[in-house]
């Protein structure tokens, strides 16, 4: 029996973003609740932890992107075949969080200063390192031309695929030096199932600094 | 045939301790590698990520604290026994993850005044509000006197007994106002397995 599945998130793509991927790419219906910034207030108590975004699943509540991921992937088949597999997609997941989870803290910066020197370290040191470590481990599985974990997409792609389109906000074109990354990410947009929810997606801001602030 | 397992991390509980304890329940042998500080950037670049932990399972490695972990509790029975049940564990891993951040943005902050006010912050507010939704999930399940999700012990538990761990270096008897979670944490310790775990493993601040 097919699930009723309910995402709860802002009007943005952000947190929310991977799991609208996988819904598309496994071609399964749910309902995409977004609420505006204002509305937040409203919607927090309940919440399990006061955070969103949440997934009901048959009306039961699931938090924590990442989790909320990873069961969706698991229920779709996308979530690597194997247990070894499971475990590289798993840490590819956590891989993009240490991509991204800093472009946050430094957009919520306040002193000038540690602001642009953070900003520096992310993007002399930080990103390369982490951009060339992805990329070494697509261009070992068929020489870049294939996806992150074994022979077909799995939620890790979804997951490198959204934040290379996170991480212009912060540094500009992020895979000039990258090239199998920037053409991972030009396939990855032209699946059938996932050009056609870019094309439908709302066109909302992509990144602002209210992401972090789903947090109590 | 047991794979040969290596854990590499520094000499800390810190992140590869859930893999420890995870390795501790099942009763698996492991080498416990710890390195020294000043050892870390010749290690560095031979990492996949430039990051610690790392476990090689037969050689090949495996990154990230938590990426470990599942593989490890899915390996051995503590990663929760349905697809739902594993989202519950994972929910509340990342729970824990979101209360230990915060503290170590304080940590690091330099200026004096901010940090006092950032920790009072985390301490009066933002932790407490945490502790009261992982106490209400709690007591959904077995009304608060078994574990987080299911029947038996999972990866859930063991972080959050780790996890209070960590946010006990910095914050007080954090468990205080919160009874269930505060008996949880002493049922979780006091397993045989790894109550022989904690009494072994080397002293270590955090």
């Amino acid at each position: 029996m097919a699930h009723k599945y309910k995402l709860i998130y802002f009007d943005r793509r952000g947190r929310g973003e991977v799991a609208r991927l996988l819904f598309a790419a496994a071609g399964v219906e749910y309902e995409d609740f977004r609420f505006k910034k204002e509305e937040w207030p409203k919607y927090k108590g309940t919440t399990p932890f006061g955070q969103c975004p949440v997934l009901e699943v048959d009306g039961k509540p699931l938090t924590q992107s990442n989790a909320i991921v990873r069961h969706l992937a698991r229920e779709f088949g996308l979530a690597g075949k194997t247990a070894w597999d499971q475990a590289q997609v798993d840490m590819i997941l956590e891989t993009m969080q240490d991509i991204a989870n800093p472009i946050s803290v430094i957009c919520l910066c306040k002193d000038e200063e540690e602001k642009h020197a953070l900003k520096a370290t992310y993007e002399e040191e930080t990103l390369p390192r982490y951009l060339e470590a992805v990329q070494k481990i697509l261009a070992a599985n068929k020489d870049g031309k294939g996806f992150l974990v074994g022979d077909e997409m799995t939620v890790a792609d979804l997951s490198l695929f959204w934040t290379l389109d996170c991480i212009p906000v912060m540094v500009k074109n992020p895979t000039a030096k990258f090239p199998k990354l920037q053409e991972f990410r030009d396939r990855i947009a032209a699946v059938p199932n996932i050009a056609a929810w870019l094309e439908k997606l709302p066109k909302t801001a992509d990144w602002d600094n209210s992401n972090v602030e789903h947090n109590p | 045939m047991m794979p040969n397992y290596k854990l590499k991390y520094f000499n800390f509980r810190g992140r590869a301790e859930l893999a420890r304890l995870v390795f501790a329940v099942a009763e698996v042998e492991y080498e416990d590698i710890r390195f020294a500080v000043e050892d870390w950037p010749k290690i560095k670049p031979t990492t996949p990520f430039g990051q610690a932990p790392v476990l090689e399972v037969d050689g090949k490695p495996l990154a990230q604290s938590s990426a470990i972990a599942r593989y490890l509790g899915k390996e051995y029975g503590l990663a929760g026994k349905t697809n739902w049940e594993q989202a519950q564990v994972d929910m509340i891993m990342d729970t824990m993850e979101d209360i230990l951040t915060p503290m170590r943005a304080i940590h690091f902050c330099k200026d004096e005044q901010q940090k006092a006010e950032l920790q009072k912050k985390y301490q009066e507010e933002t932790l407490p509000n945490y502790l009261k939704g992982l106490e209400t999930f709690l007591c959904g399940n077995n009304g608060g006197d078994g574990y987080f999700v299911g029947s038996e012990l999972t990866l859930a538990d063991l972080t959050f007994m780790h996890y209070t761990g960590q946010v006990e270096v910095f914050v007080p008897n954090p468990l205080a106002k919160f009874p269930k979670l505060q008996a949880l944490r002493e049922r979780v310790e006091e397993l045989p397995k790894i109550a022989a775990w904690i009494a072994k493993r080397p002293k270590t601040l955090r």
